[in-house]
């Protein structure tokens, strides 16, 4: 995940997923102590290392989460064997349940939105987006699609090859000129990599733009986000909490000459940051997509309530 | 059936669905005796019995409503303000009334739309001064009005509201000149819908007959341009009224 390999929160919390089933299968208990207390003190220096490489994502931090409760509850009178037979179930259900069926429960809710003759604006990369595109164009829905990008990963490029592949007619523009587009758009969707307790869409840095420039034109923001990234924490701002890439990746320049900051390291006045996330307000979203409901923004802490109770 | 027949689609619609949830999905826990419980009743009756009692009550909820919602607002009206509201809403009648019960002293501005007319009649008739005014001289008055107070056909998921067609121009006028616009509406009027824009509403909720598609009898208002809705459940946010709606449904 450190380079970049594995993308996307939805992503990375199924490796997480598959490397934790790996782990599950390959422990012994060691015969003094119980499975329940100790697989989890196992676990722990997985779970810093990993964050070592690269900070978790909300995603990921809620299948910890989730995976640390099943294995405190996990019955004592089970067998080393049960108990791993019932834990890897866990995590298949939690993956079933809240990535894969979720992500056809948005995508059936999503595809609804999109009516023939729109053309829908969407930022950079992200799995479900296109999942949803390509069920719409399924459907045979007619529509168009404007793929925005920014540097410095430049995902929206495959974004792009993956929509035409399927027949999808697409426009690639970076985000320098989205104040542009945005006039012959008429729907925007955007991903989520979480949504926080007040409201707010943490996603991939320029998300925020988008939802400000498509308030400012009137055009609806849809955001699609499965439930089990809804977290607790509360900013109001990308500064409070966020993860910083690798600095040097921003030297890459796009016809391939030295950057004018190339020696920035040297340099006791430039630094080079290199933001991942950004917060956008629940005022510039019109709508949120989860596989429960279609909810308006202001509403994500009533479903961390009723999954709060449900547990 | 019922649902084709009348103009105002959405609450009929909205109120149906309530309706039976409301009979179906409880299990005689309201039951005068509470030995019964309805899934384990052999035989029907016991359970149309049931059905019919909550039913009933479902009726006797709804017609209280309206006289909670204006115990309610009431408060929000002061002596010497100016009332804009828009169409006839029988709610926001009794809202004014309760008011004029109270011996508040203010001024109600109806606009024509549809059945103003008939709005004014009655408040004049309950000894309220109310003026009839153009829909086009919204922008004249809006000035000299301290708040608008609407009724609702329906309101939808996300807090915006459906009403008879020119209170969304009434609402963004308010709202640039700074002035609280409030709905009055039942419960039960809260429909299962989200709208993005004024083509998302359903064809049968905008147009009286299906052929003629030309002149819709309803237009959304968005959540921002709300400021308070006035309903039987307390005084809401839009943002709450989504919460009230997973609470009722999910």
């Amino acid at each position: 995940m450190a380079r970049d390999i594995v993308v996307g929160s939805n992503a990375r919390c199924a490796a997480l997923i598959c490397a934790v089933k790996t782990f599950i299968s390959d422990y012994k208990c060691p015969k003094t102590k119980e499975i329940r207390s100790h697989l989890n003190i196992a676990l722990k220096p997985c779970f810093t290392y990993l964050s070592q490489c690269r900070m978790m994502c909300v995603s990921m931090e809620n299948f910890i989460k989730h995976i640390k409760l099943q294995i405190t509850k996990s019955s004592p009178d089970l067998t080393e064997s049960e108990a791993r037979e019932e834990l890897l179930e866990a995590c298949e259900d939690f993956f079933k349940e809240n990535i894969y069926l979720a992500g056809k429960s948005i995508t059936e809710k999503a595809v609804n939105r999109i009516v023939n003759g729109d053309t829908i604006l969407i930022f950079k990369k992200s799995q479900l987006i296109l999942h949803i595109l390509l069920e719409a164009k399924a459907q045979n829905k007619e529509f168009k699609v404007v793929v925005v990008d920014s540097r410095p990963d430049l995902s929206g490029v495959s974004s792009c090859e993956r929509l035409t592949a399927a027949g999808i007619p697409c426009s690639y523009v970076y985000i320098n000129s989205s104040t542009y587009i945005m006039k012959k758009v008429t729907k925007v969707m955007l991903a989520a990599d979480a949504l926080l307790a007040n409201g707010y869409v943490l996603g991939p840095v320029g998300t925020a733009m988008m939802g400000l420039i498509a308030n400012t034109y009137n055009k609806p923001v849809i955001v699609c986000c499965e439930t089990y990234k809804f977290c607790e924490r509360v900013q109001t701002d990308s500064i409070l909490y966020n993860e910083l890439a690798d600095p040097d990746s921003m030297l890459k320049t796009l016809n391939a000459e030295e950057s004018p900051v190339a020696g920035w390291r040297e340099s006791p006045n430039t630094r080079l940051v290199n933001l991942v996330y950004d917060t956008t307000p629940p005022a510039l979203v019109s709508i949120v997509i989860t596989e429960i409901a279609e909810l308006p923004c202001s509403s994500a802490p009533v479903v961390l309530r009723r999954g709060a109770v449900k547990m | 059936a019922v649902v084709s027949t009348q103009s105002t689609g959405t609450s009929v619609a909205s109120g149906c669905d309530l309706f039976v949830r409301f009979i179906t999905l409880s299990r005689g826990q309201n039951a005068p005796s509470s030995e019964i419980d309805i899934l384990e009743c052999k035989g029907f009756d016991p359970v149309r019995k049931f059905l019919v009692d909550r039913g009933n009550l479902f009726m006797k909820r709804l017609k209280d409503s309206r006289r909670k919602i204006a115990q309610l607002a009431y408060p929000f009206i002061s002596d010497g303000v100016t009332v804009l509201t828009v169409n006839m809403s029988r709610v926001v009648l009794e809202i004014l009334m309760k008011a004029h019960e109270k011996a508040k002293k203010f001024k109600v501005l109806v606009t024509e739309s549809e059945e103003g007319p008939l709005m004014v009649k009655k408040l004049n008739d309950q000894g309220i001064q109310a003026t009839l005014i153009l829909d086009a001289s919204i922008g004249f008055v809006m000035e000299r009005v301290s708040f608008v107070l609407v009724g609702a056909v329906g309101v939808v998921e996300n807090g915006g509201l459906i009403n008879k067609l020119g209170t969304y121009p009434v609402a963004v006028m308010a709202r640039s000149l700074n002035k609280p616009f409030y709905v009055a509406v039942e419960s039960f009027k809260f429909y299962r819908n989200y709208p993005l824009s004024q083509l998302d509403l359903p064809n049968d909720a905008k147009y009286e007959n299906a052929e003629d598609t030309k002149h819709p009898e309803v237009d959304f208002t968005p959540p921002k341009y709300i400021n308070k809705l006035f309903t039987d459940l307390g005084v809401l946010t839009p943002s709450a009224v989504s919460d009230e709606l997973i609470k009722l449904y999910i």
